[in-house]
């Protein structure tokens, strides 16, 4: 099992250059099956190189949950023997650093919190000098930048054009990101994999467009230097766990203590976690045009609506998970619309906003849905279609 | 028998079976919910319970559950919400409650179960054999031995004392004998309730209490962040229930004038024995019969009975064996494939003899088990055999009275 | 039969009448860790909303544990503990004896607190039964809250007695051999009206579903509350992860199957049988409901014909239909 190649001491096996860390980054159960597939990919085609690869989920993300950040890791070494990566890199909950860091849907570029007592964490967070992160999005560079933490050192940044590609667990949406992604990770970190054994490797084994599509993805892929410079302090300070006496004996918590008020942030909610990082999209709600039905507030799964004193409903973003029911069972069309994460820079009380200034805020929430936005099919790997944002005057069906 | 003659604490003397003795304690300590399932040979104390509730002698939720995974689940989740509570079973229907079993540890819920021991199935033989109540060993239970029917009365309240101490909580199981202690019948002292009252605490939960009153959850999932700093808050509960068990019985000694010693190790002529048996249960009453036949020989024996098997006396063995060249273990229990192939007691007495000065040879003997007899002349013949071993210098395992 | 008791609050239970009545606080609050769209969240946010802050909750191991406690944190305002994955019955037990008895002996002020115990479909629909049947037998006053979101979902969706005839799990891919995997040829498991017909000392039991018809769940849990005893809810859950729509159409879903008859709506109380929804006179073609589903997906038409006439059966056939299929009457001979 040990090679010929047995390191002076175990610190110099995990120095090694030639230990290659990938982490994807992805939404839980709409990308599980994509993020495997990818992971998976790295390992034939290094296996293919001669390299010794293994893959593994990050446990703790188990069971996945929709939309809840998850990550899925490959190591690759070329000159380790399998029990050698196994050691350095293997019998982990989670990774240490990050050569290559994939993000499947853009919008975790404005953080990732995948359960309690994590904390809201940069998606770069393990990306290292010289790291590579490689983002699926249709946005640009600016667009993402101004979300991500900063870092003290400089780091690559590469976009692969494309919608984030969201399935369900029995219908896979084919649409060939896995082997783009692949094609990526080829052109961002060559010594990882190279082109030619990725393509040696999609030509095998896929036919038509998608036997090619990681070439050209490779080829068309953007890369840019992110400096030290750029970026946002990061707001978030990971928790400190408590020590064994400082918890409470037999399994007990305390209950979130009971508070509620009219108005914005006027109920309880939970301080160990947040949930706000599930979402891709927010409800951006027309209080103009709303009939203070109460189905949305009704509807929520995740009780992120707030009663206000005039009948309206404010919505907390910062646990809103972004599911999309009060959009769909909200009887005004137009009232209530689904909107790309990536359009908003705060979570503050859209109905505060409202009450000071309500001509402000409509032209604000009719900007920011924009044109049109993307509505998914019923069953998620079928696919998305771009439907026109309504004017809002009628009642839907 | 007069007042004065069973003690001011005592109340009345009854010809009680062991499962009854442990009846009565519970009604002494005012348990306030039973969860009752049959199989023998413990199904007595439940039938004895109800029919002291049903002649109003008795005050508490009775209920006949489903099955043993319910009946522990039921007396479990009772716990929780702040009411005293009481389960038990044998054998095979232990196995059942096995999940219940666990976490009611992990929850450190001070339940108190009789388990009544007999053999697992299958085959279905009633008799005893100490595995059932020995599987709970690992997982956080307190665990004692009771060797009569007094005793069994006395060691369930103080099970109740120790369980619920607050530096403590966690479950106890009292296990005696199937048949020979469950079903037979000797004069037992009753304390009056007053005299309970004054030695056992109400129980309380504190700020662990599920109730409206106290908004809490109990036993969120956790990850790998968790587990190792709540298994921690587990061994420093078993730590602490040594100096505690030893408090309760000085305390219960003081109330109702009993002469319990040590609490956790009865010995019996150790102090200069070359020769010990070690053993649990009601193997002691021939093993202290056969003690004092070769004692009038002239050899120098001993018999030491290990009471509590959680937290298990490995410092008061070494100190009470510390004269003994040979030690034997009988273990009415089996742990097939185990180090050198011996019963458990065997290799739980092995390891803490191993940092003895002077370590015995240590043999080992599978005897009694399903119910089958250990005589007097079965201990004669084990303590022969156990200083045999010692003078060749080697331990080794045997089975006594298997028809070969 | 015993005697109907009296309702405690009236006799419509205070019964929620309209939207804007429904309590405004939560007492189980964001920070769950469920999926986008989760249903039977939904329905633990409801359920404890109509109970109020004087209850006790517990809650068996499965997806309305671990999603919603992960980790070492909770979402509830109120009481809440684990229990093993089939020990609702048991646990609701428990906790309303241990009640009953520091009351009665005085150890605690009197006072009705709710004892609601929630599980999923396979920790009560198939483990769990024999508890959930012998606290149905019990005069404590408990209710048990069977959600059912047709799988094992907590293990990453397994089939469970409860999921649909045919339905891709884990445990019943699909395949080159088998296209409807055999191990998920069985019709679902009838399980309210089981436990109805076989505890009539239950007062209450009912079939709902969170979204439809509106109010419709919540105004149950208060009924059950209301008439006191052992009362059971086998409320259907949609579940994005498992069945495989996007969460936004959540409420269609569950409402879908309601109108086309595959999850009879209904609720019996001290004996008296009420459609909540009617599916013997409107239903909608159960195509609707399978195709909105990608747990469906490998479905043909001989697949769809099958469970449409399971479900006709079940309401054109039935003794009592939807709830009870036992048949009286002549026995048909054989044709000759």
């Amino acid at each position: 099992m040990w090679g010929s190649l047995i390191p002076e001491t175990v610190r110099d096996a995990r120095e090694l250059a030639s230990v290659k860390r990938i982490e994807i980054n992805y939404r839980g159960i709409f990308q599980k099956q994509l993020a495997k597939k990818i992971a998976n990919y790295v390992v034939y085609v290094a296996h293919s190189e001669g390299k010794v690869a293994f893959s593994n989920g990050r446990y703790s993300d188990s069971p996945e949950r929709n939309g809840v950040p998850c990550k899925y890791f490959t190591f690759v070494s070329s000159d380790l023997t399998e029990g050698q990566l196994e050691a350095v890199c293997g019998s982990k909950m989670d990774i240490e650093s990050a050569d290559v860091s994939v993000v499947l849907d853009d919008t975790m570029v404005k953080g990732v919190e995948p359960w309690a007592w994590h904390g809201i964490r940069p998606v770069n967070e393990k990306i290292g000098p010289g790291g590579k992160m490689i983002v699926v999005t249709t946005k640009s560079r600016g667009e993402l930048v101004r979300f991500l933490g900063r870092k003290p050192f400089a780091y690559d940044l590469a976009l692969l054009e494309g919608e984030a590609s969201f399935s369900g667990l029995w219908v896979f949406k084919d649409d060939s990101t896995d082997v783009r992604v692949l094609g990526a990770i080829a052109r961002a970190d060559p010594g990882l994999v190279s082109i030619k054994a990725v393509e040696a490797y999609t030509r095998s084994a896929f036919k038509g467009e998608k036997a090619k599509a990681a070439r050209l993805a490779h080829d068309s892929l953007l890369m840019h230097r992110v400096e030290p410079s750029e970026g946002i302090d990061w707001p978030h300070a990971p928790p400190r766990l408590p020590s064994w006496k400082e918890m409470r004996e037999g399994l007990v918590v305390p209950a979130v203590s009971r508070a509620y008020a009219k108005g914005p942030r006027g109920q309880s909610r939970s301080t160990t976690y947040l949930r706000g990082t599930t979402k891709s999209a927010r409800p951006v709600v027309r209080f103009d045009l709303c009939t203070k039905c109460t189905l949305c507030w009704l509807e929520c799964p995740d009780e992120c609506f707030d009663p206000t004193t005039d009948g309206l409903f404010d919505v907390n973003y910062d646990y809103c998970t972004g599911c999309g029911k009060c959009a769909q069972v909200c009887p005004v069309e137009g009232c209530i619309v689904m909107v790309d994460e990536l359009r908003f820079d705060n979570n503050d009380s859209p109905w505060e906003r409202y009450k000071i200034a309500p001509e402000d805020y409509v032209g604000w929430a009719k900007k920011s849905a924009g044109g049109d936005y993307v509505l998914h099919n019923v069953v998620t790997g079928t696919g998305v279609r771009r439907v026109k944002v309504p004017e809002g005057k009628g009642k839907r069906s | 028998m007069t007042q004065k003659a069973l003690g001011a604490a005592y109340e009345a003397e009854e010809l009680l079976t062991g499962c009854q003795a442990v009846s009565h304690a519970v009604r002494l300590a005012d348990v306030d919910v039973i969860a009752a399932y049959p199989i023998r040979p413990y199904t007595e104390v439940m039938d004895t319970i109800s029919k002291l509730i049903a002649d109003g002698k008795f005050d508490a939720e009775y209920i006949i559950a489903d099955s043993e995974h319910s009946q522990f689940e039921i007396a479990k989740h009772a716990s929780a919400v702040g009411a005293r509570s009481f389960a038990g079973s044998s054998g095979t229907g232990w196995m059942y409650a096995m999940e219940a079993l666990a976490v009611t540890a992990t929850d450190r819920l001070p339940v108190v179960a009789l388990v009544g021991n007999r053999a697992l199935d299958d085959p279905g033989a009633f008799g005893v054999e100490h595995n059932d109540a020995l599987s709970v060993r690992d997982l956080g239970w307190l665990l004692v031995w009771a060797a009569t029917a007094q005793e069994a009365l006395d060691t369930t309240l103080i099970a109740y004392r120790v369980a619920e101490d607050p530096k403590v909580m966690m479950p106890c199981a009292v296990a005696m004998d199937g048949a020979f202690l469950t079903h037979s019948q000797h004069m037992v002292r009753l304390p009056s309730k007053s005299s309970v009252k004054k030695f056992l605490p109400p129980y309380s939960m504190g700020n662990r209490r599920l109730h409206p009153d106290n908004p809490i959850s109990i036993a969120p999932q956790v990850n790998e962040d968790w587990v190792m700093e709540i298994r921690r808050q587990q061994f420093e509960a078993m730590s602490a229930s040594e100096k505690v068990i030893k408090e309760a019985y000085q305390e219960y000694n003081g109330i109702f004038g009993t002469e319990y010693d040590n609490p956790f190790l009865e010995c019996y002529k150790t102090e200069d024995a070359a020769t010990v048996l070690v053993g649990m249960g009601t193997v002691v009453q021939p093993a202290k019969m056969a003690v004092d036949q070769l004692r009038a020989e002239g050899k120098k024996v001993g018999f030491a009975r290990v009471v509590w098997f959680r937290p298990f006396p490995a410092e008061d063995l070494r100190r009470e064996l510390a004269s003994a060249s040979s030690v034997g273990v009988v273990d009415r229990d089996v742990s097939f494939g185990s180090p050198d192939l011996g019963g458990v007691l065997f290799n739980d007495v092995r390891a803490a003899l191993y940092p003895a000065k002077r370590r015995p040879t240590i043999s080992g003997f599978i005897a009694g088990l399903g119910g089958r007899e250990i005589s007097i002349d079965d201990c004669v013949k084990m303590f022969a055999e156990t200083s045999e071993y010692a003078k060749r210098g080697v331990g080794s395992v045997s089975w006594i009275g298997v028809r070969e | 039969m015993p005697a109907p008791k009296e309702a405690r609050d009236g006799s419509d239970f205070g019964k929620i009448k309209g939207v804007h009545l429904v309590p405004e606080e939560e007492l189980y609050t964001s920070g769950h860790r469920t999926c986008e769209g989760c249903e039977s969240a939904l329905t633990m946010r409801q359920f404890i909303k109509v109970a109020g802050p004087r209850t006790i909750v517990t809650g068996s191991t499965g997806c309305m544990y671990v999603a919603n406690t992960s980790y070492m944190t909770t979402p509830w305002e109120v009481p809440w503990m684990h229990t093993q994955l089939g020990a609702a019955g048991a646990s609701a037990i428990g906790t309303a004896a241990a009640l009953r008895a520091l009351q009665r002996k005085g150890k605690d002020a009197r006072e009705k607190v709710n004892v609601i115990a929630f599980c999923g479909d396979l920790g009560g629909g198939d483990m769990g039964l024999s508890g959930i049947s012998r606290a149905l037998q019990t005069d404590y006053d408990l209710l048990v809250i069977l959600y059912d979101n047709e799988s094992a979902a907590n293990t990453d969706i397994q089939a469970t007695g409860l999921t649909t005839w045919g339905a891709q799990t884990t445990f019943t891919p699909t395949g080159s051999a088998d296209r409807v995997n055999r191990a998920s040829m069985r019709w679902k498991k009838n399980v309210a009206a089981m436990l109805a017909v076989g505890h009539p000392n239950a007062r209450y039991v009912a079939t709902a579903c969170a979204t439809f018809p509106p109010l419709d769940y919540m105004n149950k849990v208060k009924k059950a509350l209301a008439l006191g005893g052992p009362t059971l809810i086998h409320s259907l859950d949609p579940c994005p992860k498992g069945w495989d729509y996007h969460p936004r159409y959540s409420h269609e879903v569950g409402e879908l199957a309601v109108r086309c008859g595959i999850f009879p709506l209904w609720e019996l109380t001290d004996g008296v049988l009420k459609y909540n929804y009617d599916a013997r006179k409107n239903r909608k073609p159960v195509k609707e409901y399978l195709e909105c589903q990608g747990r469906f997906s490998h479905f043909e038409q001989s697949d769809v014909d099958f469970v449409q006439s399971k479900v006709d059966e079940m309401w054109d056939s039935w003794e009592v239909p939807g709830v009870l299929p036992v048949k009286t009457g002549a026995v048909r001979r054989p044709a000759t």
